[in-house]
């Protein structure tokens, strides 16, 4: 029975093509925004996380919260205390520093260029893996003898020095009110993304390069932050509870008083906002989904006033109110289904095309196909049953006289 | 071993659930009685709201099985809401309608429906095939009602086709058809499901005199083979192939009179 309701639901949408098509491009429209809208949203959410993995994801950040108001000396963090929870954490800990950045400018003969300097420590290339190809990296010895020696990538020496390769080259740059020259020990190369050079402003006239961190410690050797990643076998949650409250305690502080700021919170937050986003946007194109179903139930309407004579025969061939209302109701649903499946090959090819062109890896969830296909079903049988059960209540003797 | 069986019958009763398979009542299977037809006492009324006419006053009639017969008269003589209460397409207002024993008054529209289907053939004057449906299918159509196989349709179908000559035409969509091919197909799709009553309302009527011999030739047949035929018309020369003619005025039995001009029984 099914069968033969859907092999005449098929006969009846051939036999008005046109009428059929235009019915159906309301819900092609609707799915296809919906799956591209959604689809566009999981994309972007995966680039952001992708670009929160380069980052590091076990990343977190440990000062005074702001929000005290008494902050003492002793709130900042020295190298010593660094050292301890380095030992008392141990392997928890992938990587650890005084989170320190500066900018100054940097001199070569006459060309002088704006430096942005990341105080790093020599095992910092585990966690944020660059690619060095001339020289080397900064080591042990440079840390712990505060060396004014730099890393910088290629395109900052370039900028500075007008070649790629400026290892033992120097310059001078200011930091804390004193003037040094710095060596060039090595220069490095990153790979990174369109998307992610999009995220960070492209490329800029600044410079950037790896100093030990103990150069930005110095000369009081007091710092506010202390910046580290985790292992990444580690329980983040567990882990960062734990090293809050240690901190709080070597600081006679309350762990409350403590800001930790980690990466994967960032994440989370920027996920459910972007999530949100697609969400909200993907509902308001589904709204047009019911404006389809609307267009649906319009010319079931009219197609049943049509087949008024068509379903008094069937009623006097022994049609019952059950079969006749399962005719219609499988015609709306299948109309409604080709829509939803034309707007899904739509909706997906346009994606695809679209992440083609700008060379990103398209996600398009399976879910999200389904419930759109779930859901122009239910709009076609939704918006069906009033036809249908218009038709099935028909009397089979005033449909056997209609003309 | 009593779990199991349980198990199994609610399995059993799941699946005719979902399949539909559910018993025919055998009322609608077996023939009961020898006449197939009795009007007990029967009136219709219409209301139109402001005022009410009777369309049929206290009619009294037997059919019996096996019997071939014309209802004639003119248009507004009754015989046309006759023909939809016969077809079990109406309800009569008041009195009774036995057919094959079966009480219609009582009936639901679904009741009815399954009524329509397993007791009553339909033959219309417009022919009423469905269009951008194959002939097959059309004849197909009174056996899926009834929930028959796919494979036993199709034999059926075809089988009904050679009957009324229209073998080679089983693909045809019913615009492809000439009139007396139609009410051929129309004729065959009525023997659909065996019913003991064959109904036809001016069965010729859209039909030129050739064709209308040969129809009405079928049908002298089919009441040959034992099958009960109603025909309605309003030419005489239709009612001539009929056994019996009740000719009908102003919603009462005018004449009932056996003809008994070929020669045959009567019954």
């Amino acid at each position: 029975m099914l069968i033969e309701n859907m092999a005449m639901a098929f006969s009846a949408i051939r036999a008005n093509k046109m009428r059929s098509f235009l019915t159906m491009l309301g819900i092609i429209i609707g799915i296809g925004s919906v799956i591209s809208i959604v689809s566009i949203g999981d994309t972007m959410r995966g680039l952001f996380s992708d670009l929160y993995k380069n980052v590091g994801i076990t990343q977190a950040y440990l000062a005074i919260g702001y929000w005290v108001d008494d902050v003492r000396q002793s709130d900042y963090f020295t190298l010593e205390e660094l050292a301890r929870v380095k030992e008392v954490f141990g392997d928890q800990i992938a990587y650890i520093d005084s989170g320190a950045t500066t900018s100054a400018e940097a001199i070569y003969k006459r060309n002088t260029i704006n430096f942005d300097y990341t105080g790093i420590d020599y095992n910092y290339i585990d966690v944020q893996p660059v690619n060095i190809v001339y020289g080397r990296y900064l080591n042990e010895g440079d840390i712990l003898g505060r060396k004014k020696n730099v890393v910088m990538n290629v395109d900052s020496a370039k900028m500075l020095f007008g070649e790629e390769n400026a290892v033992g080259k120097t310059f001078r740059t200011t930091l804390y009110g004193y003037t040094d020259v710095f060596t060039v020990v090595g220069v490095y190369k990153e790979e990174i993304n369109a998307f992610q050079a999009l995220m960070m402003g492209g490329r800029t006239d600044r410079g950037s390069a790896f100093i030990p961190y103990t150069l930005l410690t110095w000369p009081n050797d007091y710092f506010y932050y202390l910046h580290l990643y985790a292992s990444d076998d580690v329980n983040l949650d567990e882990f960062f509870n734990q090293l809050k409250t240690y901190v709080a305690k070597l600081k006679g502080r309350q762990p409350e008083d403590m800001r930790l700021e980690t990466a994967m919170d960032q994440m989370l937050q920027v996920d459910s906002m972007m999530g949100g986003l697609s969400m909200a946007v993907g509902g308001i194109a589904a709204i047009s989904l019911l404006v389809g179903g609307i267009g649906i139930m319009n010319i079931m309407l009219v197609s049943v006033t049509e087949r008024t004579r068509e379903i008094g025969i069937r009623k006097s061939l022994g049609a019952k109110t059950r079969d006749i209302l399962i005719q219609f109701l499988t015609e709306s649903a299948i109309l409604s289904a080709c829509g939803g499946i034309i707007g899904i090959s739509i909706g997906v090819g346009l994606v695809s095309l679209g992440g083609l062109a700008l060379g990103i890896n398209v996600i398009i969830k399976p879910g999200v196909i389904i419930m759109a296909v779930s859901f122009s079903a239910i709009v076609g049988i939704f918006f069906g049953i009033y036809p249908a059960s218009k038709a099935a209540k028909a009397d089979p003797i005033d449909a056997l006289r209609y003309e | 071993m009593a779990n199991w069986k349980q198990i199994m019958l609610r399995g059993a009763k799941l699946k005719s659930r979902i399949f539909r398979s559910r018993k025919i009542p055998s009322y609608l299977t077996e023939n009961v009685t020898e006449d197939l037809i009795v009007l007990k006492n029967l009136v219709k009324v219409y209301d139109t709201g402001s005022i009410k006419v009777l369309g049929l006053k206290k009619i009294n009639l037997t059919i019996k099985r096996g019997e071939f017969v014309a209802i004639m008269g003119k248009s507004g003589s009754g015989k046309s809401t006759l023909m939809n209460i016969l077809g079990c397409l109406d309800r009569p207002s008041l009195g009774h309608y036995y057919l094959d024993g079966i009480d219609t008054a009582s009936m639901s529209p679904n009741e009815l429906s399954e009524i329509r289907n397993y007791k009553i053939g339909f033959v219309f004057q417009s022919f009423n095939l469905i269009s951008r449906t194959s002939a097959l299918k059309n004849v197909e159509l009174p056996m899926t009602y009834a929930r028959r196989g796919k494979k036993e349709r199709r034999e059926r179908a075809m089988e009904l086709l050679k009957r009324v000559g229209l073998e080679s035409r089983a693909d045809h969509m019913p615009n492809e058809l000439s009139g007396g091919q139609r009410q051929r197909v129309a004729i065959a799709r009525a023997l659909a499901n065996e019913p003991p009553l064959i109904l036809a309302d001016e069965p010729t009527g859209n039909l030129d005199t050739a064709a209308s011999e040969e129809i009405m030739q079928l049908f002298s047949d089919l009441h040959k083979e034992g099958a009960t035929v109603v025909v309605v018309t309003h030419e005489e020369n239709i009612a001539a192939f009929t056994d019996r003619i009740i000719r009908f005025q102003d919603g009462v039995v005018l004449e009932d009179t056996k003809t008994e001009k070929k020669g045959e029984e009567t019954c």
